[in-house]
């Protein structure tokens, strides 16, 4: 078998050299001519380009990044809960649909033309966390993690529609704040998105959703935390009485320390400084 | 004029500018990522007894789901003080989240002490917990479920489950000739002993509030009754001298009243008697079956199934049988209902499409899942936190049955060890 085979190639060998001598100088001209068409078309576009970059005045432009930051706070309360079953964007659950805000009359022009770059850190500090990442499509959902069928589960937990009893909730109409400035947003989202992944509140208690917690968190330069995170006066007060709500101020607490140190533009240190309040709302996941 | 504009104009920047500065971060989180408390527990100090203490408090809150407990061999620090503070940073290298001390130390009177701390690794500080048991130390079993229970607690915020028993239907034997037997284990399945011997067939035990009595029906005199037995004393007596056949006892929360089926004629209606006065009074009248009641903890509802609509279906009435509703709509057939210690849900055995599986719904039938994902489910049994349930699994083919467990999360489903086959469980109060 193995013989038959090396006979066979010898006797193919001349007659196939011939053919591939022809294919080269075919290749050969062919490919001249087309770096010829290539190098004429080339000019001739970028000339006309050109030509249209020098008639048209420039105009300073900001770019900032479209995703999930925005200026637009969270309302106290989603308008409509997703589709049971279905993983909701939690980004999206985090900070409201952007909706796109004109820039005010007021705020000075911006000092430098040249468009500040994407912060890096801040990339950095959202990319790996797979919440953030778009939300699976439902037919996926056969497919789902271990704790996204358990949020699937949990929302079927469902209990009749009740606002929380210690959650503030501010008036409906309320979209924004207008002192947070979009890279104030653009922190508050990649904190939110980074904190996600080392909270895990006591889903199983009762009133589950209830069990909301706010604290004041000082951070280091260095992005540790600079001293043991505070509740705030109300969620003190409840924690005190309550072992539920102990419980999960323990479970966020956890959360705080188990993600630091948190990797933050230092250049901006003045803005994030301070958290207060950093607020832990598990109803999102509870399908409320 | 100039001056003042210009003056006006930087101090207008100067706020602007100024203002972020000043301004605190507000961080919203919505979303989290469910996951077990990675916790180490080092052997206990105090020798065999001590590792073996501890080695329970581990296999206990592990079994719950909620703890990861971490490889020993991945300690960094050996624990030699339990009174001193351990250096966290050691524990934070190997990510444990929470840290249990303890010691076992024979007391001069001959009783086992056993202190243990629980600490938070992450933020350091002072013990979350600090606690001392005492007892004989035959108990050594006792007490690492009640260190598992006190750990539970301060974590979830909720009463812990470990230091419990249960009581069910022990089944050997072939499946022509099986003999069920009443049994009584632990919740980690230690301990088991049998309290009847097999001659007679035993069904549907059920523990009183103080879990000294448990009640069951028997066929002890050929007609099936329901009896009640001091598991203590190892007396037993029949409940009420009924005509007919009695079954699906159960005790009111305070524990002086049960609820049973009687039936008559073909018709079984549920009954509720005073324990202390033995009398009964009739609470259903309908001419279908009536069967399976469950109190609410407060003692003011009674959920039952009832076929009276055509098919076996979870219904709720006043405790002295007013206001009888229909709550499961959910399809297929519903039935076993038992309400949960918290009040907040029932749980039910649903059977459609071939299948038995066990869920549960609100106690105004709203917000129905199923739990379980197995082939025949059946038969639920609340934690006395009411965070877990346990139920009969059998398989097919004829394997016989076993009792599993499952978080109301769905989650954590896994098999309750018992000596052979087991079913129809029933889950005790938290001891002391």
């Amino acid at each position: 078998m193995s013989r038959n085979t090396v006979d066979t190639r010898s006797r193919l060998a001349p007659a196939q050299a011939t053919v591939r001598d022809d294919y080269i100088i075919f290749a050969v001209i062919g490919a001249l001519g087309l770096h010829a068409i290539l190098i004429v078309a080339m000019l001739v576009t970028f000339a006309s380009k050109l030509d249209i970059v020098d008639q048209t005045p420039m105009v300073p432009v900001d770019l900032v990044t479209i995703g999930p930051k925005t200026n637009v706070m969270a309302m106290a309360k989603p308008v409509k809960a997703p589709p049971k079953d279905v993983p909701s964007p939690p980004v999206k659950s985090a900070m409201q649909a952007p909706a796109p805000t004109p820039p005010s009359k007021a705020e000075p022009e911006p000092p430098k033309p040249t468009p500040p770059k994407p912060d890096e850190t801040l990339k950095e500090l959202l990319a790996p966390s797979p919440q953030a990442a778009k939300p699976k499509p439902p037919e996926k959902a056969k497919t789902l993690s271990q704790d996204q069928q358990m949020a699937a589960l949990i929302n079927k937990l469902a209990a009749p529609p009740a606002p929380p009893k210690n959650v503030k909730t501010g008036p409906r109409d309320i979209k924004g704040i207008g002192a947070q400035n979009a890279m104030e947003a653009e922190l508050s989202a990649a904190l939110a998105s980074k904190i996600m992944q080392c909270w895990s509140p006591p889903v199983g208690a009762p009133k589950a959703e209830e069990l909301v917690v706010e604290f004041d968190l000082f951070l280091n330069q260095d992005g540790s935390v600079a001293r043991v995170p505070q509740l705030t006066a109300d969620y003190k007060e409840a924690a005190s009485r309550d072992p539920y709500t102990r419980a999960a101020a323990d479970a966020a607490m956890r959360a705080i320390y188990d993600c630091a140190p948190y990797k933050l533009p230092a250049d901006r240190y003045s803005s994030w400084k301070e958290i207060n309040p950093f607020h832990f709302d598990p109803r999102a996941m509870m399908g409320q | 004029m100039k001056k003042v504009l210009a003056f006006a104009a930087a101090a207008f920047v100067a706020l602007v500018c100024a203002a972020p500065a000043s301004a605190q971060l507000r961080v919203d989180v919505t979303q989290g990522n469910i996951q077990p408390l990675p916790i180490a527990i080092p052997d206990f100090l105090g020798g065999p007894q001590g590792a073996q203490i501890s080695g329970v408090v581990r296999a206990d809150l592990e079994r719950s789901g909620l703890f990861k407990p971490l490889d020993s061999k991945s300690f960094i620090e050996p624990i030699k003080d339990i009174a001193a503070a351990p250096n966290f940073a050691n524990w934070r290298a190997i990510n444990a989240q929470a840290l249990v001390t303890g010691q076992a130390v024979a007391q001069p009177d001959g009783r086992l002490r056993v202190d243990f701390r629980l600490w938070d690794v992450l933020s350091g500080g002072s013990a979350m917990l600090e606690k001392q048991f005492s007892s004989a130390p035959d108990n050594w079993r006792q007490i690492a479920h009640m260190i598992s229970d006190a750990i539970y607690q301060r974590v979830t915020g909720e009463q812990g489950y470990f230091n419990t028993r249960i009581v069910f239907i022990s089944e050997t034997g072939p499946a022509l000739a099986r003999k069920k037997r009443l049994a009584l284990m632990d919740e980690d399945g230690a301990n088991p002993q049998f309290l009847t011997n097999g001659s007679y067939l035993v069904l549907t035990p059920r523990f009183d509030p103080t879990s000294n009595l448990i009640a069951y029906m028997s066929y002890v005199s050929g007609k099936p009754r329901v009896y009640l037995f001091d598991w203590q004393m190892g007396r037993q007596e029949l409940l009420g001298n009924f005509p007919n056949m009695t079954f699906s006892p159960r005790f009111s929360p305070d524990g002086n009243k049960m609820v049973m089926s009687l039936e008559q004629g073909g018709n079984s209606d549920i009954y509720v008697m005073d324990l202390r006065t033995r009398s009964s009074t009739r609470l259903t009248t309908d001419p279908a079956i009536d069967t399976s009641p469950s109190f609410s903890p407060d003692g003011r509802q009674i959920a039952f199934e009832s076929d009276r609509g055509g098919s076996q279906q979870v219904y709720v009435m006043n405790a002295d049988g007013s206001n009888q509703r229909r709550i499961s709509f959910g399809g297929g057939k519903n039935g076993t209902p038992v309400w949960s210690p918290r009040g907040d849900l029932i749980a039910f055995t649903k059977q459609a499409g071939g299948r038995f599986d066990v869920g549960v719904m609100h106690a105004d039938g709203s917000g129905e899942r199923l739990i379980t994902d197995g082939w025949e489910d059946e038969g639920p049994t609340w934690s006395p936190n009411g965070r877990v349930l346990m139920f009969t699994r059998t398989f097919q083919g004829g394997r016989g049955s076993q009792i599993w467990s499952v978080d109301i999360t769905g989650r954590n489903e896994r098999r309750v060890m018992t000596p052979g086959n087991a079913s129809d469980p029933a889950w005790s109060r938290l001891l002391q």
